[in-house]
């Protein structure tokens, strides 16, 4: 069952002379686990932004085109009422919490809800557990590290309970391992609890082994829409100069030199496999 | 400003840090009132010894000290500019000597500063915001509050940042008089404004994404409750006041200056 439905999307922001994306169309299924990946500027945060309706509703602008998301037209919902379905996570994640304690930050959308104190408080322990947090409850947001910061940003997210996830170059502000422990997860809470997870990221090393589903843009529009074994491979994901994760590299690598093994790698996983089962056949 | 410093707020679990901001907000306006109402060293002396255990239970002792330290260059100022209007022909009441109004009055503002400091120590500014809120001060203007505080340290540690790098590009900060040490700091405000209100944006659609005025009628994780400690604390504000108006009224206070006669 798609939970995103886009035909033919194209935005301009107010005072733009071209549009941020042109012509988007793209589904995608309940449950997925999508990465969404592109150059700098080709419409990717754009793009995130619609699905929650910051655009059109707090930036204006010109939306054309259909979007439905879980079941809500983007453009007819105001952002409160999708806000309950999709949770967005920014880059930055200093600029998404505002309270003074993580406890509260991680409060405030139900707050904002309207909902009963008890149902707050059960909720606000669920996502606080969830995303491996507890003791941090009572800490002030500037006391934290940029990883941590980012899980309460995704816990803030997690508490309204949505159905859809997009987070936008989450890991950008981290170290390879506080980025590899928000993989993780992210990645627990679409196994889990089935949400459905939008990724934009550029280390696709690190995040491609979780995703079923990745999306290349380029030039404000969708180039690529596949499997991520199918994606990786192609000629243009290289052409476009997209961080292709390096065992299927390494397995394009192998080819040109002459050694073809039977389908390309996502991640050093499945690279391992693959090499250890050619070099036992070899050698027996 | 060192004055501030007093000001900043440190988490403790103490008696006095788990009363009602607004129990204690009540207190201080008595100090304030009490304050005021005498002009006697004497009552100004027990009102300041008075709030003494209150820090000590706090124990926030040593925040207590510095900001009183702050304080003591303008009680200094107050001191001597009264001393100085009374002795050039200024009037001041005929039972004390010359330097005994102006004393009270530098007692008097010790006492206030006092007093807020106390407030302020062992209030944060979540139960602070709180009590806001629950006092009936629109939503909007406690969480704007709470932001800012929140933004205090990030915005600092952005200037610091603007201030190396404006420096690596060879500004000097410390030269010149003191309106071009003023204009040395344009190209740090600059920067830093622009960040600011850039960072504001980004706050300003997080806030969107999580319902921010989704219903009129919105819940708080937190509530006050008035506990017994509380009331204590009333009766014993209560108390004070009702001492000193009977106290004003009916008995009349002694100068030191007669004291010492």
């Amino acid at each position: 069952m798609a939970i995103i439905e886009a035909k033919n999307l194209t935005y301009t922001y107010p005072g733009g002379t071209q549009p941020a994306i042109k012509g988007v169309s793209l589904t995608i299924e309940k449950g997925d686990f999508v990465i969404l990946t592109g150059p700098s500027g080709c419409g990717k945060t754009t793009l995130c932004r619609c699905f929650n309706g910051l655009i059109p509703h707090f930036y204006a602008g010109r939306l054309e085109g259909e979007l439905k998301v879980a079941k809500l037209n983007v453009t007819e919902s105001p952002i409160y009422e999708m806000a309950c379905h999709v949770g967005l996570v920014f880059q930055n994640p200093e600029n998404q919490l505002f309270a003074l304690s993580v406890e509260k930050d991680v409060a405030f959308g139900l707050e904002n809800l309207g909902m009963p104190r008890d149902e707050i408080r059960k909720r606000v322990d669920w996502a606080l557990q969830m995303t491996d947090i507890e003791e941090l409850r009572e800490r002030a947001p500037h006391e934290l590290s940029g990883g941590q910061q980012q899980r309460v940003a995704i816990a803030c997210v997690l508490a309204m309970q949505p159905e859809v996830m997009v987070l936008d170059e989450p890991t950008s502000f981290l170290d390879p391992l506080g980025a590899q422990k928000i993989f993780e997860v992210i990645s627990e809470l679409n196994r889990q609890l089935g949400i459905t997870v939008i990724l934009v990221e550029h280390r696709l090393d690190l995040a491609s082994k979780h995703a079923n589903h990745v999306v290349i843009m380029d030039e404000r529009t969708i180039v690529l829409d596949d499997k991520p074994r199918e994606v990786f491979d192609s000629e243009s994901a290289r052409l476009i100069g997209v961080g292709i994760p390096k065992a299927t590299k390494l397995w394009q690598m192998l080819r040109q030199n002459g050694i073809r093994l039977d389908r390309a790698p996502v991640n050093s996983e499945e690279a391992i496999q693959l090499l250890r089962g050619v070099l036992k056949r070899d050698r027996g | 400003m060192s004055v501030f410093e007093g000001f900043r707020f440190r988490y403790i679990h103490s008696p006095i840090h788990q009363l009602d901001p607004r129990v204690k907000f009540l207190y201080v306006l008595i100090i304030f009132g009490i304050a005021i109402a005498f002009l006697e060293v004497l009552p100004l002396v027990l009102l300041f010894l008075i709030q003494i255990p209150f820090v000590l239970l706090a124990s926030v002792q040593r925040e207590w000290v510095r900001s009183l330290k702050g304080a003591s260059f303008l009680a200094i100022l107050i001191f001597v500019v009264n001393f100085a209007f009374g002795y050039f022909g200024g009037t001041y009441p005929s039972s004390m000597s010359p330097w005994e109004y102006p004393l009270a009055m530098s007692l008097r503002f010790l006492v206030l500063v006092e007093s807020f400091s106390i407030f302020f120590l062992t209030t944060s500014p979540d139960h602070l915001s709180l009590a806001l809120e629950q006092s009936h001060v629109p939503y909007e203007f406690c969480f704007a509050f709470t932001t800012a505080i929140r933004f205090v340290p990030v915005l600092a540690e952005e200037a610091q940042t603007i201030m190396d790098a404006q420096k690596a590009r060879g500004l000097e900060l410390e030269r010149g008089n003191f309106i071009k040490r003023v204009k040395n700091y344009i190209p740090i405000l600059i920067p830093l404004i622009v960040s600011a209100i850039r960072r504001s944006l980004e706050l300003a659609e997080a806030m969107e994404s999580r319902a921010w005025g989704a219903t009129e009628k919105r819940t708080n994780l937190y509530l006050l409750k008035m506990k017994s400690a509380d009331y204590a604390l009333i009766i014993v504000s209560l108390g004070m006041l009702i001492c000193s108006i009977y106290v004003r009224l009916y008995i009349s206070v002694p100068s030191l200056t007669m004291l010492l006669t």
